[in-house]
């Protein structure tokens, strides 16, 4: 899969999942290098503290290369239904997320085996991934 | 599957078992061939347990951890050495798959369960070995390269044909190897062969048949129970709210005693199902309910399965099909793949569903030569497509805009 297509697979299912709860306003901001990229989504909806301890859970979920690189490309793909997060999950080197006054801030970090901590704003642990 | 072993030889003796599950290898494995109706329940216990062995090595190979979807993997793929799956029939579908992810640079792992379910294809290679006239070596060798051919195939159709149906049929290696044996099936036709029919189906329902599902279930449903304590029932009911869409790995999801309490339902509820409509227990339903059992860990539950059923029974009611026929029975247990459209659109949805599938189903076999065993995969995936298709286009009827 060309990098364009993953990265807009990427934003689609993430997007599908943040416009479900209808926010006026969303953000997306995007950071690529040659070896990994940094996505960062943010809207203005209110997240309960349960939601976001269970997106966290959803995008941090342990890595799964066996449902990665089969179901794996459903991401943001097969919109029919409500999003999966858990696609995502297996696929990323690292996700944040965290509440920014009345919305949610989502980062996530996505690269090769090569994947430079050096060149994103991530904590150091996602480096290790 | 030391379960399997054991029973296997007490029940035929070591000699016969040994003797049946050797003769298993080089037997027509297409669709129905029941390895209890044609050489013991010994020899396919025996089978199974090789097969499901063989599963779980390479599971470990992979170093992949043991999950909803591996279980579900390792259950379909013993469920099914009882009729048609034989070490021998699998492995060079494998070996093909693990060539092609060679070749598009992705480790094993990634392609872990097309490969382990892709072995619904494993008949090709017996019957290009054993039923085309070949003979020897260059039987062995034609029958194993034919193998290879399809397992090397199977990944690209495998991802394509999931976006058919948008992950709401379980069971999309059917759909895969459905539409691979299609062309395989109409070459073979073209070149002037043609494909007889075989119907092995045991009708002795041996007490140990009968009673293997029920007790398995309740064994799984103890050790979930056990596994997750309190939380157990929570956890159960929770699966129950889950759609079951591809990929729904209720260990995850939950937890793995809600997950093993939900597969044990799953078996009790189908031999149930069988035992009142007076089925058969044998092979091919054992292998069927092995699957649902497996798949209750990774997309079926009782919630979103009987609104399908229910379609089913309905439809053979209608078209005047006994319920105990094999081709009714199968669909009534294998139909559960379609159970994430109830989960997501709900009951009549599902319904709806299950009426087409058991139409669909009595076609599809014929038209894949019966080389691939996952048949009600097939119908289920096209099923699904034609379902999807519809919500799909129905819901872009308006744009929300004023």
């Amino acid at each position: 899969m060309k990098r364009k297509d993953l990265i807009l697979h990427l934003i689609g299912e993430i997007s599908n999942f943040l416009l479900e709860s209808d926010p006026r306003r969303l953000v997306i901001s995007l950071h690529q290098e040659e070896n990994g990229l940094h996505l960062c989504v943010l809207d203005e909806n209110p997240h309960t503290k349960e939601e976001l301890e269970k997106i966290d859970l959803a995008l941090n979920s342990k890595k799964r290369p066996e449902l990665a690189g089969y179901y794996g490309s459903m991401t943001g793909h097969d919109m029919l239904g409500s999003s999966r997060l858990n696609l995502l999950g297996w696929q990323v080197k690292h996700c944040d997320v965290a509440s920014i006054g009345s919305g949610i801030k989502i980062d996530i970090w996505l690269g090769g085996d090569a994947f430079q901590n050096d060149q994103f704003t991530i904590p150091d642990k996602a480096a290790d991934n | 599957m030391g379960a399997f072993f054991v029973t296997g030889i007490a029940v035929d003796g070591f000699e016969k078992a040994f003797t049946g599950f050797a003769s298993l290898q080089l037997r027509p494995a297409r669709l129905i061939s029941d390895f209890v109706s044609d050489r013991g329940i010994g020899a396919a216990l025996l089978n199974a347990t090789a097969v499901g062995l063989t599963g779980l090595a390479l599971i470990l190979i992979a170093k992949v951890q043991l999950s909803g979807a591996t279980f579900a993997a390792i259950l379909t793929m013993m469920g099914f050495a009882l009729f048609g799956k034989t070490p021998v029939n699998i492995l060079p579908i494998i070996f093909g798959v693990y060539l092609a992810g060679k070749l598009v640079g992705k480790t094993f792992s990634e392609y872990l369960i097309i490969a382990l379910f892709g072995t619904a294809l494993g008949p090709v290679v017996s019957m290009v070995t054993v039923e085309m006239g070949l003979t020897g070596l260059s039987a062995v060798a034609v029958g194993t390269g034919a193998g290879i051919a399809t397992g090397f195939i199977l990944p690209a159709i495998a991802v394509s044909v999931l976006h058919f149906h948008q992950g709401y049929s379980l069971y999309n290696i059917g759909l895969t190897c459905g539409f691979f044996a299609l062309f395989g099936a109409a070459f073979l036709r073209a070149g002037g062969y043609e494909f007889q029919g075989l119907m092995l189906w045991d009708t002795d329902n041996s007490a140990v048949l009968v009673y293997m599902i029920p007790v398995l279930s309740v064994i799984l449903i103890a050790t979930g129970v056990f596994s997750a304590g309190k939380n157990s029932w929570k956890d159960l009911l929770a699966i129950q709210k889950h759609s079951g869409r591809l990929p729904s790995d209720f260990m995850d999801l939950e937890s793995m005693g809600g997950a093993l309490i939900n597969a044990g339902l799953m078996g009790l509820f189908g031999s149930a199902y069988i035992f009142v409509i007076g089925g058969d227990f044998n092979g091919p339903t054992i292998g069927g309910l092995l699957t649902i059992i497996g798949f209750g860990a990774f997309g079926t539950h009782l919630k979103n399965s009987w609104p399908v059923v229910v379609g089913v029974i309905v439809a053979a009611l209608i078209f005047g099909k006994p319920l105990s026929a094999p081709g009714v029975l199968l669909a009534a247990i294998f139909c559960t793949t379609l159970g994430p459209i109830a989960g997501a659109f709900g009951i009549l949805a599902g319904f709806i569903a299950g009426f087409i599938h058991l139409v669909l189903v009595h076609q599809t076999g014929s038209w894949q030569g019966g080389m691939n065993l996952y048949n009600n995969g097939f119908a289920g995936g096209l099923t699904a497509t034609l379902m999807v298709s519809t919500i799909a286009w129905y819901r872009s009827k308006n744009s929300g805009f004023k």
